[in-house]
């Protein structure tokens, strides 16, 4: 029974980070049909900014902030920079663009920060064992935070009038600027909600998973699964999707192999591409024309 | 039509003789003749999860590289290094060394792990050109005839593993290794030297060598209850799985391999590395060395120097690469660049002195380290320290 708990513990902390990836790649794809693949390394980046700002003497709070922050804005100039300027975006032609945005950042990274990975000074709290499972205190913060992050951003986009505006661009772009919502800002929010996300993801790993000019790619793509386990349009399942993936992952390298860890998300996304294309948590919906 | 067939053919000969011209140009432009620039490939694992190995090793040789043109060069001849990353893939690491072979270079250093490291292998002996790895696994050099390595074999660090548990009196080990080729037969070697004295591997778990979560891994070792662990790792991987051991209140004691002698071990693992017991090169604990060591002088200079130009502490992977540089620069120095002679000359090397330990190849061994290459360190309060016997 404690080495279930500590698994699942361990398979709900990473399950956190990569929902909190998939939730940028949902806020994004939701709102303009973008499939944003800089998502990993926006986690990355906000990790190792928040590192070189703790190194120099910056309280841990204010490094990731100034981490999130950083992340926030990139993602904003490239939406402004690269996917607003072209006029008939497709979901294809943006994973090109954001691919090739994704080599340049990863190379820029390599530059500024050297190959070697790095974790960040843990958040405060003391490590405890509870019936017999080893708790380490940035689990709970990321556990905790991921659901409050969660809570919110579906909250944004489920209730309140800007965020249905917001979703409103997705499923009916022309009448949508008919009724005077402005499609262009509403891609240019989204990507900011994707940045708060994926900065806020960095952080939060870093101290346990750590952060590495290519540690963005693992997380982009297991966000990716999460949210395609959710159906790419929603906040809830790609929340939902990542919890159950990591703790599938984990559950797996426990009691079947440790080799198959990485194996779980790729089988997982073939699986649900051939059976439930929109989602395994989603409620099946009437033929999109 | 037949004229104007016989112009084409004539211009097609022309290109090809012009085409040939310009490759034989180009070829006495490589390293190949015995008066130019002597030209080095290193092929390191600089990127991806070897980096903590590969950068430490590419300081090492554009340090020693400097130092050696500064003074002069060899026998009045320039040595002229070129680096690749191999991105500590297999496939980068062959293609990196398909092009050190079309660049006819004079040897090749590299790779910094067993998987890079064997992806090379064949390709240095097909195109028959000397080879010096830097990675630990004997099956790197196990009956082959172009290529050397400078880490301790797998089997000596183990032959440490079996003695230091004899005398601890522990019989059952349990092993967290790296999935990749560094880890492989590592239980295999554990049984077979611990066979004699009852000592046997009970459990084992691997982890890829970029794992970052090690909590299957080491529940499964805490079941397993053996009398003691050890993680076969390189960092980070090794000093997170290190800390998940001791995060878990793992109580058996914990070994770790020579794959950890580098300071990313330490920042990484923190205050859960105290106590641990592993068999290491003298690099790390040079300054506490009796002042008899054959090793110290040399040992303490290249610290010094590497201090004096990067302003930190050298690891045990900038060590194997010293001593791949200096094995190659004595060939050359002795034999000159003739590639059939600089092989003989490494399967001859004799009592030489150097980081890793005091090499003695023979045509079996190209390795060249047996156990007495490795002390046992521990660490404490995050400094490495001689082990107590």
């Amino acid at each position: 029974m404690t080495d279930l708990g500590q698994l699942l513990l361990a398979g709900l902390s990473v399950g956190g980070v990569y929902a909190l990836v998939a939730m940028g790649f949902a806020a994004i794809y939701a709102v303009s049909g973008v499939l944003n693949l800089t998502q990993g390394e926006f986690a990355a980046l906000a990790g190792l900014v928040a590192i070189s700002a703790s190194g120099n003497g910056f309280p841990l709070p204010l490094a990731a902030l100034l981490g999130i922050v950083t992340v926030v804005v990139l993602a904003l100039a490239i939406q402004r920079l690269i996917i607003a300027p072209v006029r008939r975006m497709t979901t294809l032609l943006s994973i090109i663009l954001t691919l090739g945005v994704s080599t340049a950042l990863k190379a820029t990274m390599l530059l500024i920060w050297g190959p070697e990975g790095r974790g960040l000074d843990p958040l405060p709290g003391n490590d405890f064992t509870a019936a017999g499972v080893a708790v380490r205190s940035q689990y709970l913060w990321i556990l905790g935070v991921s659901v409050v992050v969660a809570v919110a951003v579906s909250w944004f986009y489920e209730r309140t009038l800007a965020g249905k505006a917001l979703r409103a661009c997705a499923e009916q772009p022309v009448a949508a600027r008919l009724a005077g919502i402005s499609v262009a800002r509403a891609s240019l929010v989204s990507f900011g909600i994707a940045g708060l996300l994926g900065g806020i993801a960095g952080v939060l790993a870093s101290p346990v998973y750590f952060s590495a000019w290519d540690s963005g790619l693992a997380l982009g793509l297991k966000g990716f699964v999460a949210a395609t386990l959710g159906g790419l349009t929603s906040i809830r399942g790609a929340f939902m999707g990542g919890l159950v993936l990591g703790v599938v992952e984990s559950l797996v390298a426990g009691y079947i192999d440790t080799g198959l860890r990485d194996a779980v998300a790729f089988v997982v996304l073939i699986v649900v591409l051939v059976a439930r294309p929109d989602g395994v948590l989603r409620r099946q919906v009437a033929a999109r024309v | 039509m037949a004229g104007i067939r016989a112009l084409g053919a004539a211009a097609a000969v022309a290109a090809l003789l012009v085409a040939t011209a310009g490759c034989a140009e180009k070829d006495t432009g490589g390293g190949t003749d015995e008066s130019g620039p002597i030209a080095v490939g290193a092929i390191l694992d600089i990127t991806g999860a070897g980096a903590s190995l590969g950068v430490p090793e590419r300081k090492t040789l554009e340090l020693l590289t400097k130092k050696l043109n500064d003074a002069g060069g060899i026998n009045g001849r320039k040595l002229e290094l070129t680096v690749e990353d191999n991105q500590s893939t297999e496939d980068g690491a062959a293609k990196a060394m398909n092009q050190m072979v079309s660049k006819k270079v004079d040897l090749v250093i590299g790779a910094s792990r067993t998987g890079t490291s064997l992806a090379m292998r064949a390709i240095a002996e097909t195109n028959e050109l000397p080879m010096l790895s830097m990675a630990a696994n004997v099956k790197v050099v196990d009956g082959a005839k172009w290529v050397f390595k400078t880490a301790q074999n797998d089997s000596a660090v183990l032959a440490n593993v079996v003695d230091y548990a004899k005398s601890k009196g522990w019989k059952t080990i349990g092993l967290a290794r790296d999935s990749s080729a560094f880890g492989e037969g590592v239980a295999e070697t554990l049984n077979s030297l611990g066979k004699a004295d009852g000592i046997s591997v009970v459990a084992t778990e691997k982890f890829a060598p970029d794992a970052t979560e090690f909590t299957a891994q080491m529940v499964n070792l805490r079941n397993a209850k053996a009398d003691a662990n050890l993680i076969w790792g390189i960092p980070p991987a090794a000093a997170l799985a290190q800390k998940t051991y001791k995060q878990l209140g793992i109580t058996a004691p914990v070994m770790q391999s020579h794959g950890i002698g580098n300071q990313v071990f330490l920042d990484t693992a923190g205050p859960a590395a105290d106590g641990l017991i592993a068999p290491v090169g003298r690099l790390v604990v040079a300054d506490q060395l009796p002042a008899n060591d054959p090793q110290k002088s040399v040992l303490t200079t290249f610290v010094n120097n590497y201090k004096a130009a990067y302003n930190e502490t050298p690891s045990t992977f900038a060590g194997h690469a010293w001593d791949a540089f200096q094995l190659a620069v004595d060939a050359f120095k002795a034999v000159g660049t003739d590639k059939q002679k600089v092989r003989d000359h490494l399967e001859q090397v004799k009592g030489f002195v150097g980081i890793t330990g005091v090499f003695t190849m023979t045509p079996q061994d190209h390795s060249g380290l047996g156990k007495e290459a490795l002390v046992l360190v521990t660490v404490s309060g995050s400094k490495w320290q001689l082990a107590p016997a």
